[in-house]
């Protein structure tokens, strides 16, 4: 019994912390409008991928994973870029917004691989 | 040929539901003949899984596109090895290996203790066939390994990154352990059904859950040497969804593997026990879930599949079963003895349990907070590294000390003053070893240092007792030293096993601590014959070669290293990119110190047309110790799990008197 309350109070530390520290939003393109907040956007490439990484910049667009919404988000990123990083690629960065460009934190992307357990899909131009 | 597997799993499933309801009228009605034909459908129920598992094999070596799994996992050219290694590679082919393995540990678990526990036999078999049906109904209605087409002329193929040794290991043994898990499980539902409630139960699965434990510990930590040098990007663990699907079963069947020698010795702790067994298989099944749902956003992509809801729901009803057969048995779960003092053994291990239960819950907050914020608040909102990596200092770093507190420390109460006498030596050396690492400097990061402290507190105390225990076998009569040594563990296998198993614990801390804590990265952009300085390392950038071969094109640049004067040769780095999957990865470059376990690891981020390479390089100090450990913590448990005739024996003659605790 002692230990079963001492567990409930962890839980509720946990909760606790979670709420006040630490911890992104993670939404896509078409619900970033205009928050200047930290966020993590998770979308899919699209557009056209200029730049370097390395010196200037990558430039790209995100656009929703699902394909409802036309939104196309302008993302500059600088840093470590995955090996599956390509257009038409889901990826995940976290960053903010700064006049109408998504900036995205140095080496923040990371892209989904492609699993053991996902068939392909349709949206997958491998 | 597909008859054949899909006829089998419709057997299995059979046997499945025969062993469930003829097991349970058999245990309710005491019909023994019911019960024993009951324990032979789940025996006779692994054979057909055995079948079909092997009708799909089969398929697989010979390349039978007309499965149409077959045809989605593998392709002509794909080496041999890696066809069979697409048995789980597919989701389809997992499930079946799941219900393989589960039907073996079902089978397995039934013939060796139904001698012996056989009151207690008779209800594991329902509980056992009842997860049996669960697998067996979804391989046959929902996921099928054996749908079949036309066959095409050659098959999809296999993702290059896997395509490699490591996946013909990392995923069965995470099966093992996964699997493994319901051992014990059935084993404590069938001790709350039967009423039978003494430590038997605990006897009957030890070698299981142990097992299990060290295949799932040796499978993760695999995975994480495959990300380390086959992914590429500088680390080994990510606390991503997936990685942690599989810590979190691991943390609470550690848990359990210490809180049952409290309930064997002193009779505590019997309902934190049967909770503990209730989490590790709800984990195990979570874990599952996670893999094959998509609900989290992972580094490892998910398609949403159908069989994610399936297992929900089964997770949901067998912890609602399962903890109504915990309440209702309450009465008889109840302790007949107390904790006497907080400074002793079993507080010491209650202290262990609470830790490891708070970095497991910890882990599984991370993991659903996603989802519960979404639910919650319409937004999913990700909890990042420094979360985790918070939660494991504040956790991690006395669950480290406590390792070696735990085994040392007086059962019932200890005095401080036999404290102070039993510690001291391991206190002198730990405090000495923190001095002179923060003169040599590590106080960069206190948590690394305080890592490293404990650390050495703990190896002080297991080397005190196998010196002490060495000693004691030399004085009772041992011919050598070697030989007493020797004996010392064949005595007790599980408690020296156990310090082996903590002393690869604390290599592996140390390997976290000196490659997360005390590592350094440098990154530049060098055209051929440019240089770049990390530590006391220098790297030139010498030349870029550019080969063909049979699936990809692989760049390579080559740099000389030096450390200091000393010429320590060259290291390649590159990319690799393959043709027919349009997919570039990288190929990084590690060397590693054998002498200090050091790793120089080079990483050819950027390769530009006209030869210039941006490279990332990281110095990971002691991370080879990682992987020592994953070979220590091996031999320390087939150091426990060895087969011991005096156990037995001591089991036999205990059988009557058993549900007394033992007491001294």
């Amino acid at each position: 019994m002692i230990a079963l309350s001492v567990a409930a109070v962890l839980a509720i530390f946990l909760l606790y912390t979670s709420i006040a520290g630490g911890g992104n939003p993670s939404i896509s393109p078409s619900e970033l409008g205009s928050r200047a907040e930290k966020v993590q956007l998770a979308g899919l490439v699209a557009g056209p991928v200029r730049g370097d990484a390395h010196a200037a910049g990558l430039r790209f667009g995100l656009s929703d994973i699902d394909g409802e919404s036309r939104t196309m988000v302008k993302v500059l990123y600088r840093g470590s870029v995955p090996d599956l990083f390509r257009k038409g690629r889901h990826i995940v960065v976290d960053g903010r917004l700064r006049n109408g460009v998504f900036v995205a934190e140095p080496g923040s992307m990371i892209t989904k691989c492609p699993s053991k357990y996902a068939p392909k899909t349709s949206d997958d131009p491998a | 040929m597909p008859e054949l597997g899909r006829a089998a799993l419709v057997v299995t499933l059979g046997l499945g539901v025969y062993a469930l309801i003829a097991g349970a009228a058999a245990a309710r009605l005491g019909r023994r003949r019911l019960a024993l034909s009951a324990q032979n459908a789940l025996i006779a129920a692994f054979v057909s899984t055995l079948v079909a598992a092997g009708v799909l094999l089969t398929a697989l070596v010979r390349h039978d596109f007309s499965f149409s799994y077959v045809a989605r996992t593998t392709s002509k050219a794909l080496p041999t090895p890696y066809t069979v290694s697409a048995f789980w590679g597919g989701q389809e082919g997992s499930l079946l290996l799941w219900l393989l393995v589960l039907t073996a540990f079902g089978a397995a678990a039934v013939r060796l203790n139904r001698g012996w526990a056989k009151s207690l036999v008779v209800w594991v078999v329902p509980v056992f066939a009842a997860v049996i049906v669960f697998f067996s109904f979804l391989l046959v209605a929902v996921a099928s390994p054996f749908a079949t087409q036309v066959a095409p002329a050659d098959g999809a193929g296999m993702t290059p990154s896997l395509q490699n040794p490591y996946m013909l290991a990392h995923p069965p043994l995470l099966y093992l352990g996964y699997v493994g898990l319901t051992v014990p499980f059935a084993f404590a539902m069938g001790a709350l059904l039967s009423g039978q409630l003494d430590e038997r139960w605990l006897v009957a699965t030890r070698r299981f859950t142990l097992f299990a434990w060290t295949a799932l510990g040796i499978g993760q930590l695999l995975g994480s040497h495959w990300a380390y040098v086959e992914v590429g990007w500088g680390g080994y663990y990510a606390w991503d969804p997936v990685e942690n699907a599989a810590l979190m079963p691991w943390l609470a069947a550690t848990a359990f593997l210490h809180s049952v020698m409290i309930q064997e010795r002193r009779g505590m702790l019997r309902i934190w026990n049967v909770l503990l067994v209730i989490l590790a298989f709800s984990l195990a099944l979570f874990g599952t879930f996670l893999t094959r749902s998509g609900v989290v956003n992972s580094i490892h992509s998910f398609t949403q599949s159908s069989i994610g809801a399936w297992f929900l729901a089964f997770i949901a009803i067998s912890v609602a079963v399962s903890l109504a057969l915990v309440f209702w048995r309450l009465p008889l779960l109840r302790s007949p003895t107390r904790l006497e003092s907080p400074i002793s053994r079993e507080a010491a291990f209650l202290y262990n349990n609470l830790l490891l239960l708070a970095l497991c819950l910890t882990i599984l907050w991370g993991v659903v907070y996603p989802m519960l914020s979404e639910a919650v608040q319409g937004e999913s909102v990700v909890l990042g590294r420094s979360y985790y990596d918070f939660f494991l200092r504040i956790f991690g770093l006395p669950l480290l000390l406590l390792m070696g507190v735990g085994p040392l420390i007086a059962w019932r109460r200890a005095s401080l003053r036999s404290l102070a006498t039993t510690f001291r030596w391991p206190t002198a050396v730990a405090l000495a070893t923190g001095a002179t690492l923060l003169v040599l400097g590590a106080g960069s990061s206190v948590p690394g240092l305080v890592a490293y402290t404990f650390s050495a507190f703990v190896l002080a105390t297991i080397v005190l007792e196998f010196a002490r225990g060495t000693r004691a076998r030399k004085a009772l009569g041992a011919t050598s030293w070697p030989r007493a040594f020797t004996s010392l563990i064949a005595r007790n296998r599980r408690r020296y096993g156990g310090y082996v198993v903590h002393a690869s614990i604390v290599l592996l801390a140390v390997g976290i601590a000196g490659s997360s804590a005390f590592d350094s990265v440098a990154e530049a952009r060098l055209e051929r014959g440019q240089s770049m300085r990390i530590g006391d390392y220098t790297l030139v950038y010498r030349s870029l070669d550019e080969r063909q071969v049979s699936n990809a094109t692989e760049i390579r640049a080559t740099l000389g290293v030096m450390r200091g004067d000393r010429d320590l040769g060259t290291l390649q780095a590159g990319k690799n990119a393959y043709t027919i999957e349009q997919q570039v990865s990288n190929e990084v470059g590690i060397r590693s110190d054998r002498l200090t376990g050091e790793d120089l690891f080079v990483i050819a981020e950027q390769i530009d047309p006209n030869g210039t390479v941006y490279f990332r390089v990281f110095v990971k100090p002691l991370v080879n110790l990682i992987w020592v450990a994953g070979l220590v913590f091996l031999l320390g448990s087939v150091i426990a799990l060895w087969p011991d005739a005096r156990e037995q024996r001591r089991l036999v003659s205990r059988e009557g008197e058993i549900g007394v605790p033992a007491t001294s």
